[in-house]
């Protein structure tokens, strides 16, 4: 291993472990706690309000107190900070009550009356027409591709929605400081986001606001986009009431009205010819709520993977995200990933099936290599080792041995099915965003004493950048890890090193920093203040990627990852035993190993979770009915026992010492592994095309004639 | 701040529920989550004579404040008993929840409860007033609703001493741990000089109350296994005919089939 992989204690394992960690609930003093009047109906025109009168110290903030703009900046500036005359979703926040007891604000907004008028909601997907985006792109001739096929297959596959799931609720305060200015600090993965939404809100400039990333308890996506909407909620507050105002969500006010992963309709029509895939035409539709929130990003990237890790001549791509009365679908791990992954993994499956050859050698002939043009007409221009992690995943699972054998006929109440899925993640931000929008600042602050402090405003989440990016500086400038450290960010000290989003971090921001710390070091005079900054500049070896189009290198590089899961399933109870999962990862240098291993358990877990346990029930008027954990089920280390993750290393020269994107990766293609092997198990002629598929789908399908 | 009384001993207990309106809090591991504003508990889980394991002539008496963790670990506790309250939550919840909890909870997917139902055991209620010994069939009436007076508190167990040794159990829950039961079954057989002399079946979590049809059983008792083996569609369809079960997180009929497969899978693995 080398030097720069071994693993160190993480600089925030003391302060977390010995519960000093001050996260935003931590804050004691005069603060006031908000709590959201919340809409009751899916859609409806709010005729008023009537609010009762407020005990001294004790207000009611609504969107007529928003100082600057009732919009909050995410990609678009559609989503209202407070509800406008409609409310388009259950939960949508119409106005806040803050004041000094919890108890009297509850009791103040159980008094507040609001008259509605309902309209009719749009709830289902397949009825939705009013798309927030609608992309498409392709290559080839796709015609003629059709035309000259074999056999041309089509298919309609459905994924459901995940919550992040995070350990602390979202959670954001706003502080107005004695200088003008509005602090804002919480719970979050962008604090660059969150300053940009909260100043035009506020209607400050950049200037009047500054925020903090405060201790977060996770966020995996949840706290990419949310934190901006609830972030400029607080500071409007607090502008009003000229106090702190704190508002943290219970956990079902959590899980039913902050954003999840988009759920999503995809129809595949493929055509083979002499057993490879001659072409593709994906119709993708991704429910993105009331409002756009992250749904253009998120789709994009789900499109540009609609055509997996195959080799498509001939390829038309159209994605839509569509406008549904539901609470806005955001961001989560995978980013739009892994709904299309799932869709083109299981339809390889299908075809495989009905052309009587094993799934996995149909994989094989059709999966790109290093040279090939990427769907959008880029190039993978380093090596692509899928292959070779697929024989590495075969020597320890016996998968192919395994795939033939389950894959006959079975009787008796337990069946076993084994599932494989390979697949890739973008590594960075889409198409020419790091370029264009977000041109990373990274700098490195020297004291005189020699310690050397990471200026950048990437959050810690629980992956390691407090500790990882000392690492790097550390390593660069041969100095003891002690003698570097990276703060939690707060805006006002910070540059903008960009989000923490796209598994970007590590890759993009390691790298600024470690070309910075080889600048110190060259600079390096003992005893002396010493500021170095650099700035990000794309690869030379990109071809520009044009988004109007989808054309060019929507990615440097890419991670890798195979994926195979074993099951048994028990067909009198539905339920399926994983008896094995095993994940291949290949995110370049591992900048630490137990980190990078913890994101793989961890995300693959998740993953498993997404396609087998973690299902949202809706009754008929659009309210999620599972708003406990004890109902809405992530998957527990005793529901995959054995869990085995190792990794390929498949260096990025542009990367930190060969790293490149690791967050996101692990998730991604679980539901098509897992579904597969549920598949199998249940035999021949039962296709699976929607997913999650817990105990209750396994005995609805069993239940089926085939 | 919780308001509560606790007790050392059981007469103080029982005077102190007599006399003011409290509930009942054993392990908490139900009551700590649902934080009800404004209830005055009555602290139960200190005092010795619930605490205890007893097997007298007829009964193994289990008192209603001992933890799963320790009846798991307790040699008096039937297997078929251990295997439910092993599959409860996860092991912080078992070192605290109780059987006295898991009954006064009023819940029919309570997975001791289940247990309680098959094997036909009856529970000590103690007031001020005395004591009185009920069926767990007539104790539970419903969902939430128990036979239980505002100044009596569950007091013991009582399962039976013999009995239970051929079972048949299945829990099947969303995920492995910290599940609550979607469908449980529990069923025990006895046969003696050929013929049936216990069939008793029991299903939990399907509908507001366990689910157990001694008039059904009764179909098979006194048969030979070649008779009850004639008779095994019949009998499998008076269950189905009567098990009206309700929609919960998983649908009527998801419950129904899975019900059905398990019954018939008890049965045959007694030969049936």
């Amino acid at each position: 291993m080398e030097k720069i992989s071994q693993s160190v204690v993480k600089k925030d394992h003391l302060p977390k472990i010995t519960g000093r960690s001050c996260y935003v609930g931590d804050y004691v003093g005069d603060i006031l706690v908000g709590k959201m009047l919340r809409s009751k109906y899916a859609r409806a025109k709010v005729l008023s309000v009537k609010v009762p009168e407020l005990p001294e110290g004790y207000y009611y903030v609504d969107r007529n107190d928003v100082p600057g703009d009732n919009n909050v900046n995410i990609v678009m500036d559609d989503t209202p900070v407070y509800a406008r005359e409609i409310v388009e979703y259950i939960g949508e926040p119409i106005a806040m009550v803050c004041g000094p007891d919890e108890a009297v604000v509850k009791e103040i907004l159980s008094k507040i009356e609001v008259e509605y008028e309902e309209l009719e909601p749009l709830l289902d997907l397949r009825l939705a027409t009013e798309a927030h985006f609608d992309y498409e792109y392709g290559k080839g001739d796709l015609e003629k591709a059709f035309a000259e096929a074999d056999k041309v297959y089509v298919e309609e596959f459905e994924t459901g929605y995940q919550d992040q799931a995070y350990i602390e609720c979202q959670g954001m305060m706003a502080e107005p400081e004695a200088d003008g200015r509005m602090f804002v600090h919480g719970s979050m993965q962008c604090a660059y986001y969150v300053h940009g939404a909260v100043a035009r809100v506020l209607g400050c400039g950049p200037s009047g606001v500054h925020v903090l990333q405060d201790v977060t308890g996770g966020g995996f996506g949840g706290k990419e986009a949310f934190p901006s909407i609830l972030g400029s909620q607080v500071a409007v507050a607090a502008k009003k009431a000229g106090k702190a105002v704190r508002c943290i969500f219970d956990r079902d006010e959590d899980l039913e009205f902050s954003s999840k992963r988009h759920p999503s309709l995809n129809t595949y029509k493929i055509a083979v010819k002499d057993g490879k895939i001659t072409a593709m035409d994906i119709d993708v539709k991704f429910n993105g709520g009331a409002y756009t929130t992250l749904s253009a990003v998120v789709l994009q990237r789900g499109i540009i993977a609609a055509s997996g890790v195959y080799n498509v001549p001939n390829l038309h791509v159209r994605g839509r995200a569509l406008k549904t009365n539901s609470t806005p679908s955001g961001a989560y791990r995978g980013f739009g990933a892994p709904q299309t992954f799932f869709s083109v993994e299981m339809f390889m499956n299908h075809i495989a099936q009905d052309l009587g050859i094993d799934s996995i050698d149909f994989k094989l002939a059709n999966v790109v290599k290093q040279g090939d043009g990427t769907s959008t007409s880029g190039i993978y221009h380093f090596p692509v080792p899928l292959v070779d992690m697929l024989n590495e995943v075969d020597a320890k699972t016996d998968l192919f041995k395994k795939h033939k054998e389950y894959s006959k006929p079975q009787t008796g109440r337990y069946r076993k099915g084994i599932g494989m899925s390979w697949y890739f993640h973008g590594a960075g931000f889409t198409g020419s965003g790091e370029r264009d929008h977000i041109k990373a600042v990274a700098k490195l602050h020297k004291y005189p004493d020699g310690s050397v402090e990471v200026l950048a405003c990437n959050g810690e989440i629980g992956q390691g950048l407090r500790t990882t990016f000392p690492k790097i500086v550390a390593h660069e400038l041969n100095i003891p890890l002690e003698k570097v450290y990276y703060d939690h960010p707060d805006t006002a000290r910070v540059p903008d090193s960009g989000p923490t989003v796209a598994s970007r971090s590590l890759m993009v921001v390691g790298e600024l920093l470690r070309r910075a710390a080889i600048k110190l070091r060259d600079v390096w005079v003992d005893g002396e203040d010493q500021i170095v900054t650099e700035n990000f500049k794309e690869p030379d070896f990109m071809i520009p990627f044009y988004i109007d189009k989808f054309q060019g290198d929507a990615y440097p590089t890419y991670a890798w990852a195979v994926n195979a899961i074993e099951v048994e399933v028990d067909t009198y109870t539905g339920v399926t035993k994983i008896v094995n999962a095993t994940g291949n990862f290949d995110v370049g240098t591992p900048i630490d190993w137990n980190i990078v291993m913890g994101q793989m358990e961890g995300g693959f877990l998740q993953g498993i979770g997404y396609t087998s346990t973690e299902k949202i029930y809706y009754d008929n008027k659009g309210r999620m009915r599972n708003t406990t954990f004890s109902d809405y089920l992530i998957p527990t280390s005793k529901d995959v026992v054995d869990l085995n993750c190792m990794l390929h290393v498949e260096k990025y020269p542009n990367g930190p010492y060969g790293a490149k994107g690791a967050g996101e990766l692990p998730l991604v293609g679980a539901p098509g592994a897992f579904v597969e092997a549920v598949e199998m198990a249940l035999g021949a002629g039962h296709k699976i095309n929607h997913m999650p598929f817990n105990a209750e789908e396994v005995i609805k399908e069993l239940s089926k004639e085939v | 701040m919780v308001n509560g009384y606790a007790p050392k001993c059981l007469q103080e207990a029982l005077e102190i529920r007599a006399a003011h309106d409290v509930v009942p809090y054993a392990g908490g591991t139900d009551l700590m989550v649902e934080n009800r504003p404004n209830v005055t508990y009555l602290f139960l889980n200190k005092i010795p004579e619930l605490k205890q394991v007893v097997v007298d002539d007829n009964y193994i008496r289990i008192g209603s404040g001992v933890t799963f963790t320790e009846a798991i670990a307790n040699e008096n506790v039937p297997q078929l008993m251990k295997e439910a309250i092993s599959r409860i939550a996860a092991c912080a919840i078992r070192n605290a929840g109780t059987f006295g909890g898991n009954l006064g909870n009023g819940s029919a997917k309570a997975d001791s409860v289940l247990i309680e139902f098959v094997s036909g055991a009856k529970l000590r209620l103690l007031s001020v007033k005395g004591e009185r010994i009920v069926d767990v069939e007539k104790f539970y009436l419903g969902r939430k609703k128990l036979d239980l007076g505002s100044d009596e508190i569950i007091a013991e167990v009582l399962l039976p001493k013999t009995g239970l040794e051929n079972y048949y159990y299945e829990k099947v829950g969303g995920r492995n741990a910290l599940a609550i039961s979607r469908v449980s079954f529990a069923g025990v057989f006895e046969e003696k000089d050929g013929k049936i002399v216990n069939i008793a079946a029991a299903f939990g979590a399907v509908a507001d109350t366990v689910l157990r049809y001694r008039d059904i059983e009764a179909m098979l008792i006194g048969k030979t296994i070649e008779e009850a083996k004639a008779m095994k569609a019949e009998y499998i369809q008076a269950y189905s005919d009567r098990m009206v079960l309700t929609r919960g997180r998983v649908s009527a009929e998801y419950r129904k089939t899975v019900c059905m497969n398990l019954l018939g899978e008890f049965l045959s693995k007694f030969g049936i």
